[in-house]
């Protein structure tokens, strides 16, 4: 590299001393701002030892069996309620009383043609036999029954869904159908028969039955009427009828009104069947006059002791045939639908009502409680154990895949083949081996299929938002063997156990009920929330983002001063289920450390965004929590949601938490932000004051878990880690404020680049306009051409015939500087000279270029000094064009209008309209004002001696074309700008060659920006000092130096989904006015606007490297080392625009 | 996100300033909140009083805010006065009902039974029985029921013993040797109203000792007398004394059981009103529970209450308040007596029709006691 020893050189260092202390500096800043890096993100790795409460007990600890006689613990009725309903004297058939002797009876034993006293009608079938009849009932409420429906549904030939409810005794039917059920039941052939039923909101509504029965005959119509429409509406195959406590008093109305349906629905296609309960409602169906109408009955055969009754089997056996073998005397066989129970139920001593179970959570509860075995054994034939929870006693009775094959075999005794199963989802997953089996596959084989007990699927155990998760996963097994009466017992060995949802923290008392709000703290709502809190006295839980609590350090420290609990709610709000493991813990550790860093208070609970449901069922959202409660928190749910967020309106919000309340939730969920939220405030107070009234309590999840704040909320021990705990509160404090500068930044920076964007276009037209004005001149004096070359041999000679072939009608000489090169450009320049005596050459050793001018400078006798580069070509009327500016004495210097000549290559054609801005609309609008910043080396006219009144060409920079040019203005030159003088010059073709020149022009820039920064807004350089020298600073230094950063966030952003509107905003701004500003130049330079489109690439590909270039130069600056030419490999590509071939 | 920030805070601005007006105005007014001497209901010169004891599903005490709101909307009328049962059995002053009740805007009216578990009828004398409370037994219960009743502050409308001229309640003078004469006693008064009204004021007295004002006692007798021969088991025979009751009140109620006669409200209220005016002409007079079952065959319910009501207005303007008996139960035969308002469309319409008079008054007046 050649030296030039001078010492003025700016940036240079030239005792060397500045970059060893510099780089000092740096190392030491750079090892502890990576150790702090290291162990700011260590901490959010590191997983919080929380002490999970007490009151956060495993299933284990907190279940025990119980030991129990169940003949003593179960009350039988002296006499079995249904022999008062035998109809032995009717059909002459004989009912056993006795079910034992019934068993003894064969079917074949019963005469099959006993003269009937039934109608002739009865012999004819009404509907096709129920031969293969398999009924579903489908639970709306559980995802188990839907999750059932889909894998047996090409078992079931029926499904029943609960669609359909009297409401009142007004003849209105609320219809509630479900289309993926539709879907389904289309898909697999299914027929539809919803269940028209009286309940409602959990409530018999006997009125709505009696109403329509017992009213004029316009009521019913209206009635049957709705009924068929709906039913229509809903594609079903009919209707099954489940009517409860309604006054057996009116059986004849009931009777009519059945029969009414029965028609009215016939005439449609459309089948009816009644649910026929086992008991002394009974009495409200007229069986016999009904089985001439009505398709089918659906015997439920199952809650011989229901969820009000005390604890007892739900379907004993003897209980079973006893009311089978009655109401099946009824009508024809064939007419009769066995439903079979496949639940269970957990009575918990005090409570009026047991849970209805599911068999995994009966397997659950069985095996968490160490049940040893468990049996299903003569005389019930229905298993059943007692076990504690925490102290309350509970009593399950259930019923399997034994009940279920004895209770069918009793029913295929009688010839009765249809089958429902009650319900969906609840069902021990083996009935589903049985039951399409004759009686005669009923064996050895099938018995042994059914005995292993797989763990697929989740349970639930106690009640509570309190959750955590249980995965212990292993499978069980059963014996199960016919017993010496021919039925079949089994006997549970190994309890299968399930991964399952434990649930705690109902509070001590029905009444106790607690808010939490989530999404928040946000500036706007979340205050409001406190402060009608504060005024009610109320105490509420706030699940926190970790985004918002960043932005609002100050609302997450009130929530905390004013009483109320906090959890993590992550720090993105992303869906569990759809990120990372890794992601997961992140997301909570990040939470944890912010809340740590400003409350000084860790939490342990936690609630998933999204899915905070309280009964979890998919792997998806429950292995989630398994991951965060390995982290030590504590799942927290809710069970009362109004869904606020979709701001139903504020009286919808109360009614719905309303609702939730009287079904018994006790955890409700609000927002406090991510959205408008106005409705969840206005709602609040009414909410407060609605749960006063109703005599609720409302408390704070610990009081709900039995426990003090502090242990949901544990203060951050002093000693556990200082050092830890400082680099994660400062980390964040710092993340926080790059943050709000990057956001500050991005703000001013959009609004400067469109103030800019406007400023330049209207600036760069007036010039337009005004130069259009402009008189032609004639300014025509002797003048010299001056090249500095330095290994040119490829391009100086076209370069040179450029020039030679110009029509410039005044003197002209030319005088090329050959700054010692190593190849033939001498030579070249030489047979030039030969030829034509207006070419000199001089030659020098390698000195840089800006000695070189100055050399060429001081040879010249002509005032009017045009240079150009070794790459550039005029046209014949360029050296004309670009020196009439300098017939006015005060223009110091003309800038010509440079091309880009070669636009082979990509690089060259973005470099084009690169130019065509930079020439066309920048120095147009600079000149407007006086303020152009360089004159380019490559097409400049100079006025020599204004040049050495400026003080010459000057070596102190990279850049010796602004420095003068700069140097000018500060004499009071003018500087002038010929449009029409134009150039070709060669750009570079590859990015690394263009990347050493923009590190010339960037570093030669920078130096030039400090030499004269005192100009910087100095009101005494006016446009120049106040407009074209910081717009370079901001610019095209510190923005092309920034935009990177805020590229990589974008591109983050992109990636991770975040939502950041306003970064897309910035983003689209500043691509915009590239494309706009490049379009209006190629308009004014009359080159196609397609072009403009290459700012989109640009913008990725040529700005990384400008940046690039930019903080390459700051370093070499503060490095403080010497620069050299970085000079551009020629390729003699740019094309001959002469015009004149040589 | 920031930029639009601002914008938001003047919207959010604009709706609470809507949103302020409409909550001010739907406040409703608490009746009997107000700190201060202690208030009771006044009795209207005109009109009277609409109430209700409404079915809440378990048992006679126990309310929910939503049973109420739910009766209230479907009868289309706030209700003055809600009714419902303290059981003894229960040893506690019932805090969470008078609450739920004096929130929803009513004055509660409650039957403060001397009734054991499991509170059903037709059982013999238990261990709340009238000796036992004579004898002190009960007395630091009835003296903490009293300090709670004193400290919830709500003017309560309180009938201790009801239906005592009956014999399906243990506490029935029928149970104390009905009409035997007193021999120690002259002028030999029934020995059963004799220790039914000594009971009666042995357990007002003991709760006006502990400084209660805001009780007002309400002496509350069933249409028919049972047994109904003679003279002992009259309304008069139980009248504790004027000092002892600020309310008359009576059951009264229309077919009710398949076993009984349909007959008209005027035909089961007359002489019952007439006999009870006697007792005390210058008390207020309520009726503290009224109702019919829904016998389609026997009469029409709707027919019956639109009737009442009409009755209530022309014949029995002094009566100053009505409690409706709105329940459903389940007899031993299966069938049900169906008391609700709404056990059929017609019924429900009638009874809206009815209360929706303006004479019906859905709002409870308090003055302070003097």
């Amino acid at each position: 590299m050649p030296q030039i020893h001078d010492t003025n050189f700016v940036f240079l260092d030239t005792q060397g001393k500045r970059w060893p202390r510099l780089r000092l500096c740096i190392l030491l800043f750079g090892a502890i701002f990576f150790i702090c890096s290291i162990m700011f993100v260590q901490s959010l790795f590191v997983v919080s030892k929380f002490q999970l409460p007490p009151s956060i007990q495993l299933l284990k600890e907190r279940l025990r069996v119980l030991q129990k006689d169940e003949l003593q613990a179960v009350k039988k009725p002296a006499k079995p309620v249904w022999l008062e309903f035998s109809r032995i004297k009717h059909t002459g058939r004989q009912i056993m009383s006795s079910p034992k002797a019934q068993t003894a009876v064969k079917p074949q034993t019963v005469p099959p043609a006993l003269p009937q006293v039934s109608p002739p009608a009865l012999l004819q079938p009404l509907s096709t036999p129920a031969k293969k009849i398999c009924l579903g009932f489908y639970a709306t409420w559980d995802p188990n029954s839907l999750a059932s429906l889909k894998a047996h549904a090409h078992q079931l030939t029926h499904v029943c869904p609960e669609w359909l409810i009297m409401e009142d005794g007004t003849g209105t039917i609320l219809a509630k159908p479900d289309p993926t059920v539709q879907g389904i039941a289309k898909q697999n052939g299914i027929i539809l028969l919803p269940l028209l039923t009286n309940i409602l909101d959990d409530v018999w509504q006997p009125e709505a039955v009696e109403g329509v029965a017992n009213g004029p005959a316009e009521r019913r119509e209206l009635f049957i009427k709705n009924l068929t429409a709906r039913l229509l509406e809903a594609g079903a195959g009919g209707v099954l009828i489940d009517w409860g406590q309604v006054d057996p008093t009116y059986k004849n109305n009931i009777t009519q009104l059945l029969q009414q349906i029965a028609t009215a629905l016939h005439a449609k296609d459309m089948e009816v069947w009644l649910r026929i309960p086992m008991g002394r409602e009974l009495m409200l169906y007229d069986l016999e006059t009904l089985s001439q109408d009505v398709d089918h009955f659906v015997a439920a055969l199952h809650d011989e002791n229901s969820d009000t009754d005390p604890p007892g089997p739900i379907a004993s056996q003897n209980w079973f045939e006893g009311w089978l073998n009655t109401i099946t005397a009824y009508g024809r066989p064939s007419q009769w639908i066995v439903e079979l129970g496949a639940y269970g139920y957990d009575w918990a001593n005090g409570t009026p009502r047991a849970e209805t179970v599911s068999f995994a959570d009966v397997m659950t509860r069985a095996g968490r409680a160490g049940v040893q075995t468990d049996k299903v054994e003569p005389p019930f034939y229905n298993p059943d154990f007692y076990y504690s929870d925490d102290g309350t006693e509970h009593t399950v009775w259930y019923l399997d895949v034994a009940t279920f094959i004895n209770q069918l075999k009793a029913a295929r005794k009688l010839d009765i083949t249809g089958v429902a199963i009650y319900e969906l989802g609840a069902e021990d997953p083996a009935v589903w081996d049985v039951v399409g089996k004759e009686p005669s596959e009923i064996n050895q084989e099938l018995l042994q299929k059914v005995s292993s007990l797989n763990s697929d699927g989740v349970t639930q155990v106690g009640t509570g938002e309190f959750l955590t998760i249980e995965d212990t996963r292993a499978d069980g097994f059963r014996k199960v063997s016919f017993d010496p009466t021919g039925n079949v017992v089994a006997t549970y060995e190994k309890f299968p156990s399930y991964l399952t949802v434990s649930h705690q923290g109902n509070g001590k008392d029905i009444d106790e009920v607690a808010l939490s709000f989530d999404d928040g703290p946000d500036p706007e709502w979340t205050p409001q929330i406190l402060d009608i809190l504060k005024t009610k006295g109320v105490k509420a839980s706030f699940f926190m983002v970790g985004m918002q609590m960043e932005n609002n350090p100050g609302l997450v420290r009130r929530v905390l001063q004013e009483g109320h609990e906090i959890g993590v709610h992550t720090y993105t709000h992303p869906n569990l289920a759809l990120v990372s493991e890794e992601r997961i813990r992140l997301e909570l550790n990040a939470t944890q450390r912010l809340l740590e860093s400003i409350t000084g208070r860790s939490t342990i609970l936690f609630r998933p965004p999204y899915n905070a449901d309280s009964r979890p069922t998919s792997l998806d959202e429950i292995l989630p929590l398994e991951t965060v409660q390995s982290m030590g928190y504590v799942t927290v749910t809710e069970d009362v949601d109004p869904e606020d967020w979709a701001q139903p309106g504020t009286d919808e919000i109360l009614d719905r938490i309303k609702m939730g309340r009287q079904l018994g939730g006790n955890v409700i969920l609000l927002h406090d932000a991510g959205g408008d939220r106005a409705e969840t405030v206005a709602a609040l107070p009414k909410i407060i004051d609605y749960l006063n009234n109703r005599g609720d309590k409302i408390v704070s999840l610990g009081t709900l878990l039995g426990e003090p704040s502090d242990a949901l909320m544990p203060a951050v021990r002093k000693d556990q880690d200082p050092l830890n705990r400082i680099v994660s509160d400062s980390g964040f404090r710092i993340f926080h404020i790059v943050e709000t500068f990057l956001w500050s930044f991005m703000i001013v920076a959009t609004v400067l680049v469109v103030l800019r964007t406007i400023a330049v276009l209207v600036l760069a037209l007036l010039q337009q306009r005004q130069s259009a004005k402009t008189q032609e001149s004639q300014f025509t004096p002797s003048l010299s051409v001056l090249i500095a070359a330095y290994n040119e041999e490829k391009v100086i000679a076209k370069t040179l015939q450029s020039v030679l072939n110009t029509t410039y009608p005044g003197t002209l000489s030319l005088w090329v500087v050959d700054d010692g090169s190593a190849d033939e450009t001498s030579a070249v320049i030489e047979s030039f000279a030969a030829r034509d005596p207006r070419v000199h050459l001089i030659r020098q050793s390698n000195m840089g270029k800006a000695l070189a001018l100055r050399r060429g400078l001081a040879e010249i006798a002509d005032d009017i000094v045009v240079t150009l580069d070794a790459d550039t070509q005029f046209q014949p009327d360029t050296l004309f064009k670009l020196i009439q500016p300098l017939e006015n004495p005060r223009v110091a210097a003309v800038s010509g209008h440079a091309k880009v000549g070669n636009l082979r290559k990509f690089i060259a054609r973005c470099q084009s309209l690169e130019y065509i801005c930079g020439f066309k609309l920048d120095r147009q609008a600079y000149y407007y004002l006086n303020c152009i910043t360089v004159v380019p080396g490559a097409i400049s006219a100079l006025r020599k001696s204004a040049v050495i009144q400026a003080g010459g060409i000057s070596t102190d920079t990279l850049a010796e074309d602004t420095d003068l040019t700069l140097s000018l203005h500060r004499h009071g030159f003018l500087i002038s700008y010929a449009a029409d003088a134009l150039a070709f010059t060669e750009a570079p073709e590859t990015i690394t060659a263009l990347a050493k020149q923009r590190f010339r022009w960037g570093f030669g820039t920078i130096q030039c920006l400090w030499k004269h920064r005192d100009m910087v807004m100095n009101t005494h350089f006016k446009a120049l000092g106040c407009f074209s020298l910081p717009g370079i600073w901001f610019f095209q230094v510190l923005l092309v130096a920034i935009a990177p950063i805020i590229d990589l966030l974008v591109i983050l952003s992109l990636l991770f989904g975040w939502s950041s509107p306003a970064l897309y905003a910035y983003f689209a701004v500043f691509l915009l006015m590239d494309i706009l500003l490049a379009a209006m130049a190629c308009l004014m330079e009359r080159e196609p606007v397609r072009q403009a489109w290459l700012a989109v690439p640009m913008r990725f590909v040529y700005r990384p490297m400008l940046s690039w270039v930019i903080w390459k130069s700051l370093f070499k600056a503060a490095k403080g080392v010497l620069v050299g030419w970085g000079k551009l490999e020629r390729t003699a590509s740019v094309k001959d625009r002469t015009g004149i071939s040589s | 996100m920031k930029i639009l920030s601002a914008n938001r805070t003047v919207f959010a601005l604009f709706l609470l300033l809507g949103l302020a007006l409409p909550l001010g105005a739907t406040d409703l007014p608490v009746a009997g909140q107000t700190a201060g001497p202690a208030q009771k209901l006044i009795f209207p010169e005109k009109g009277a009083y609409t109430g209700a004891y409404v079915d809440f599903g378990d048992g006679e005490d126990n309310i929910t805010l939503e049973a109420l709101e739910k009766f209230e909307k479907m009868v289309g009328k706030h209700q003055a006065i809600i009714a419902f049962g303290n059981f003894w059995g229960e040893q506690a002053f019932p805090k969470k009902n008078v609450m739920i009740v004096t929130h929803y805007g009513a004055t509660p009216l409650i039957f403060w039974s001397p009734w054991d578990k499991p509170y059903s009828e037709g059982l013999l004398p238990d261990r709340f029985n009238l000796y036992n409370i004579l004898s002190g037994a009960w007395d630091a219960y009835i003296d903490k029921w009293a300090e709670d009743a004193r400290d919830c502050g709500k003017p309560l409308l309180v009938a201790w013993g009801i239906e005592m001229n009956g014999t399906w309640f243990p506490w029935s003078g029928y149970y104390y040797g009905g009409g035997q004469k007193d021999l120690l006693n002259p002028p030999n008064d029934p020995l059963g109203p004799k220790i039914y009204k000594e009971a009666y004021r042995y357990v007002v007295n003991r709760v006006r000792a502990k400084g209660v004002k805001n009780i007002q006692w309400v002496f509350h007798v069933n249409n028919q007398s049972y047994p109904p021969e003679g003279t002992w088991n009259r309304y008069a025979s139980y009248y504790p004394g004027a000092d002892y009751v600020d309310v008359l009140a009576l059951s009264v109620y229309g077919k009710i059981s398949k076993y009984m006669g349909w007959g008209s409200f005027s035909d089961v209220f007359r002489l019952a009103y007439e006999e009870l005016r006697k007792v005390a002409p210058n008390k207020p007079l309520i009726v503290a529970e009224w109702g019919i079952g829904e016998y389609p065959q026997d009469g029409n319910k709707a027919e019956w209450i639109k009737n009442a009501f009409q009755d209530f207005q022309e014949r029995f303007p002094q009566v100053k308040a009505a409690v409706f008996w709105h329940e459903r139960w389940q007899n031993k035969d299966e069938s049900y007596s169906n008391l609700r308002v709404n056990s059929s469309p017609e019924a429900l319409s009638a009874y809206r029709e009815g209360v929706s008079n303006p004479r019906w008054l859905s709002l409870p007046q308090y003055q302070p006691e003097k």
